[in-house]
């Protein structure tokens, strides 16, 4: 899959550089022989993801500023309260936004009135993406964890819920990679989210429903009453939105891998069709001349 | 402070690699895209046969071109 330097087509490539001047591919063979246009983001979409990646990075950088630099340091936590910036918001995007969106996405795959692949790579993106965070959550966590409660980790129910959903999302991701038909691939990889979503709610409840060492929600707590004022607050929410602005970036991304996967995975047939076609043509009027050398040649000279 | 310099370095680095490796994914698969896509480079169609995947290209026994489909479509299957 490593491109050709020899292969005058490779320097083209689908989707252009900043400018994006060829909106499409120079797709002409693919035009003439009935094989499915590339998927190609259109000059606006792509200005919009390049948006979203500068405005998450700019977010990430003020957090980190913010966070380390500007912000007081705790009366009880010292400056392990910094950690507060980014653990909260990993754990947002993880475990609310993106197995969240995966269940979601899920559901309206397997709702008849919805189906469309595009909902199931929009889970699997969200899936792989939210896998990232998740770890990022429980290593930070478990980072936080140490000077506060003495041990790496615990088998408390926050922490192990979370570990739980964890494997869960794994184990779905793995079940992707067998193979099979789309749909089929698609249909149980839906029913696997929306099974491991079930945990979602269990994650979120588990510091209220039992004793754990994890303290309770701080923003999303039952009076909807943030218990967390002034400049911290300030530098919290900036967090959440940095990492949830890098995760739709990520997400934009990872979703158009997933649509050029299906794509050349679709049209593998085709394509195979079209260069023996094209191998074929020119092979008629002068047989065996040129002395070609490769597999190439050697069906000219056949022909 | 160790602990939250640790943190922060963790979270970040992981997110940044990942990115990275995200972008590099698209950039390969674009110019896979690119590449089977884009128009012959002469007239033999040199530039369509040096993209093909190996198993079409693994089939130098075919006998002629006028029927091109027998061999050919083994070829993507056993890449499946």
């Amino acid at each position: 899959m490593t491109s050709e330097p020899t292969t005058p087509t490779a320097a083209v490539p689908a989707t252009g550089p900043a400018g994006g001047a060829a909106p499409h591919p120079p797709s002409t063979t693919v035009a003439n022989t009935g094989v499915a246009r590339p998927p190609v983001p259109s000059r606006r979409a792509r200005r919009v993801e390049r948006v979203i990646g500068v405005l998450a990075l700019v977010g990430t950088a003020a957090t980190v500023w913010l966070g380390l630099w500007v912000t007081p340091h705790d009366k009880v936590q010292g400056d392990l309260v910094r950690l507060v910036y980014i653990h909260p918001g990993v754990a947002w995007v993880a475990l609310y936004l993106a197995f969240g969106l995966a269940a979601v996405a899920s559901l309206l795959y397997l709702w008849p009135r919805t189906r469309s692949l595009f909902w199931d790579r929009l889970a699997a993106a969200a899936v792989e993406v939210g896998v990232v965070y998740n770890v990022c959550t429980l290593v930070s966590g478990s980072i936080w964890g140490k000077p506060t409660w003495g041990v790496w980790w615990a088998w408390d129910a926050r922490l192990t819920s979370t570990a739980v959903l964890l494997v869960l999302f794994l184990g779905y991701l793995a079940l992707r990679r067998v193979p099979a038909e789309p749909e089929v691939r698609a249909r149980r990889s839906a029913f696997v989210a929306l099974f491991a979503a079930v945990d979602i709610p269990i994650v979120h409840f588990s510091v209220d429903w039992w004793n754990t060492l994890h303290q309770g929600a701080t923003v999303l707590n039952a009076n909807l009453s943030p218990t967390i004022h002034g400049s911290m607050a300030w530098t919290l929410l900036l967090g959440f939105i940095a990492l949830t602005l890098a995760f739709v970036w990520m997400l934009l991304v990872r979703y158009r891998i997933g649509a050029l996967e299906d794509w050349l995975a679709a049209n593998e047939l085709d394509l195979a069709l079209v260069e023996r076609q094209a191998e074929g043509v020119p092979a008629g009027p002068i047989p065996g001349a040129g002395a070609p050398t490769g597999a190439t040649g050697s069906r000219v000279g056949v022909a | 402070m160790r602990y939250v310099i640790a943190g922060y370095v963790f979270v970040l680095a992981t997110l940044f690699l990942y990115a990275v490796q995200l972008l590099w994914r698209r950039r390969r698969l674009t110019r896979a895209v690119a590449r089977v896509t884009g128009p012959p480079s002469d007239a033999a169609g040199v530039g369509i046969a040096a993209s093909a995947s190996p198993g079409a290209t693994a089939t130098p026994g075919a006998a002629s071109p006028a029927v091109p489909v027998g061999p050919v479509a083994s070829g993507p299957e056993g890449a499946r």
